[in-house]
């Protein structure tokens, strides 16, 4: 510790060279722990994916539904137990009016307002077949009471207890949604649903589990169209995991010659391909995430190397004064190792700080939870890892240089001044 | 007693496949509390020789004996020890540590001792009181003249109490008023503090101040070396 003051007068001397290599390193880091906690929600999202449910949509495109005709067919199929309408409904809050969410006591604009949404209110809404989607997602628990008032009515819908907290909304409270996607509009205007029940999403159990969600009935949405919309998916839970590939097979057989073939896979492959549909994500994070390690390693390596440079010198004194050829190295390391050290702070506070704004600033926080990412924080193994990254870069750039110094003979270096 | 004993002391450095001789044999003894010059011109080795004496270079061959350490067997890291605790050396362009202030240079050998930093702070205020800059302990090497770095370089190499002092022209770089400042100081070192002072140096009037002087020429000792100075 007595030689702290010491390393710390000399990043300070070279006040501008320190920060423009911290800087270096904090972004490098700041990347790091930003794409490894994309990744990690990621994880989390798949690993909270049931094995028993598999997903039915069609095969050209999830833009194109499923005709409702399809039910009864698969779930004749031997291995399925159950089967429900799973539609994303992609509804929107109608434009904010003083500051508020539209709520039933502002609606007598209505009319004027219905073309227009407010996206920085967006939160996932799904219509459902209730019975057979709630029996089969126990992440969305629903008191009994609650789920018979809701099953009772038509408008009725479930929210999770973080969209009942964000909206202050109680049980029956009415709000209206409005949905971007053409079939799912109605002439008359935005839906309007009544809170029946508040679900407290288990998100130990199920950390990727959305408890901002909003389920209301298919049937509504259905009738509501003009009896026009059909499926957007249907969610199939099976008797056994292991047989979830004979039983996908056995589905899409039932319609390969129809002219709306389907295409039927485990949650999970169904949402690594709703995540693929960005690209290799994890190919690409951890690509940007070396390039850039890389290049802040050779920055840093280029500062140290300038660093001991200039002072040949005074490691020459330092030597003659009796510091040993090992004890210089360190005083080098130990100087790449402390720029490593704030740059790595800097880029762990700069990803925690974006990973709060992107999991707590209105509209990003939705359409991330639109994706499934509701996990998404900066956990403690991940800033560690940043951590660890950032010392073994400064270990690595602080190496050679030290090395050179450890070398390097007094006569010598006092000859070359 | 002999302070510092060189025996048949050789060096030669080797350049590409050229061997070039720089000490040839040399033999020298400085008594404890001597104060001795050593002259010659430019390449005549006594910078060499200076840094054997030092423990900061190795001979080729022979031995050189510091307080009775025979310091061309000791391992690198036991010599960089060895150096901590016996030799305080006096560059000629001071070569303080700009980054740090006055009394932190001086300091700075007493980081490698078991001194809590009270009491490597309070030696170091008393050294540089020793050289005559108490006040400006706190003044970067930027803030001072010349002659004030040079105090406070010899203030850095007498802070660990060594039993030798070796200075490589320690007024080439200074004015005649600095040098003579400076010249006194090492006199005060040797007569009052008792340090026995190995200088090289260019200049004669320098040269005079010690107790001895030995001239080198192409790497050995010239005859008339050991030249009992007046000032004595």
């Amino acid at each position: 510790m007595k030689f702290l003051p010491f390393i710390l007068k000399h990043l300070r001397y070279k006040w501008g060279r320190t920060l423009t290599t911290v800087l270096a390193m904090a972004l490098c880091i700041f990347l790091f722990c930003t794409l490894q906690g994309i990744l990690a929600a990621i994880d989390d999202l798949m690993a909270s994916t049931s094995a028993k449910r598999l997903i039915t949509r069609h095969a050209v495109s999830l833009v194109f539904n499923v005709p409702l005709s399809y039910q009864s067919r698969i779930a004749s199929v031997p291995g399925v137990k159950r089967v429900a309408i799973t539609s994303w409904f992609g509804g929107s809050l109608p434009a904010k009016k003083e500051g508020k969410a539209q709520t039933e006591d502002e609606d007598e604009d209505q009319d004027e307002l219905q073309s227009t949404t407010d996206w920085s209110q967006f939160f996932t809404n799904m219509a459902v077949e209730p019975e057979p989607f709630f029996a089969m997602s126990p992440e969305y628990p629903v008191a009994p009471d609650q789920f018979r008032d809701f099953m009772q009515d038509m408008q009725g819908c479930v929210i999770g207890r973080k969209l009942a907290e964000r909206f202050n909304w109680k049980i029956g409270d009415h709000f209206f949604l409005e949905s971007f996607i053409p079939p799912y509009r109605k002439p008359s205007g935005p839906f309007e649903f009544v809170v029946r029940a508040i679900s407290d999403v288990d998100r130990a159990k199920y950390p990727s589990a959305d408890a901002s969600i909003m389920l209301f009935h298919h049937k509504y949405l259905y009738q509501a169209t003009g009896e026009r919309v059909a499926a957007g998916t249907y969610t199939i839970e099976i008797e056994d995991p292991d047989r979830a590939g004979e039983v996908s097979a056995a589905v899409d057989a039932l319609f390969a010659n129809s002219p709306a073939k389907t295409h039927t896979e485990t949650e999970r492959a169904f949402v690594a391909g709703f995540m693929a549909m960005a690209g290799n994500l994890a190919l690409l994070l951890n690509g940007i995430g070396l390039a850039v390690s890389f290049t802040i390693l050779v920055v840093t390596a280029n500062t140290m190397s300038m660093a001991v440079r200039e002072r040949r010198t005074e490691i020459a004194v330092l030597k003659t004064l009796g510091f040993t050829s090992a004890g210089v190295m360190a005083l080098v390391v130990a100087e790449a190792l402390m720029l490593a050290l704030l740059g790595g702070a800097l880029g762990v506070g700069g990803s925690k700080g974006i990973m709060w704004m992107l999991t707590h600033l209105p509209g990003l926080r939705e359409a991330l939870a639109g994706m499934g990412l509701t996990t998404l924080d900066l956990k403690p193994t991940i800033a560690l890892l940043g951590a660890a990254v950032a010392l073994g870069l400064g270990i690595a750039a602080g190496f050679a240089p030290a090395f050179g110094a450890y070398r390097a003979r007094i006569t010598d270096m006092l000859r070359t001044v | 007693m002999s302070m510092v004993e060189v025996q048949t002391v050789r060096k030669v450095y080797t350049r590409d496949t050229q061997e070039i001789t720089v000490l040839d044999g040399i033999s020298l003894q400085v008594p404890e509390g001597e104060f001795v010059a050593l002259m010659g011109p430019s390449g005549s080795g006594k910078t060499t020789l200076l840094n054997l004496i030092a423990g900061i270079d190795r001979p080729t061959s022979g031995s050189v004996l510091v307080a009775g350490t025979d310091v061309t067997r000791l391992s690198e890291s036991d010599l960089a020890r060895w150096r901590s605790r016996n030799v305080g050396f006096i560059f000629q362009f001071y070569n303080l540590i700009p980054v740090l202030s006055a009394v932190e240079n001086v300091e700075l050998p007493l980081l490698l001792t078991s001194l809590s930093g009270k009491e490597r702070r309070e030696r170091a205020l008393t050294a540089l009181k020793v050289v005559g800059l108490a006040d400006r302990s706190g003044h970067y090497p930027r803030q001072l003249s010349g002659g004030q770095e040079q105090r406070v370089a010899i203030a850095r190499a007498i802070v660990t109490d060594p039993k030798v002092l070796v200075a490589d022209e320690p007024t080439g770089d200074l004015d005649a008023k600095s040098a003579h400042e400076i010249l006194d100081l090492m006199g005060t070192l040797n007569k009052d503090f008792k340090k026995t002072i190995v200088m090289v140096t260019h200049d004669p009037r320098a040269a005079e101040r010690a107790h001895s002087q030995h001239h080198l020429e192409k790497g050995v000792l010239a005859n008339g070396s050991g030249v009992t100075a007046a000032a004595h």
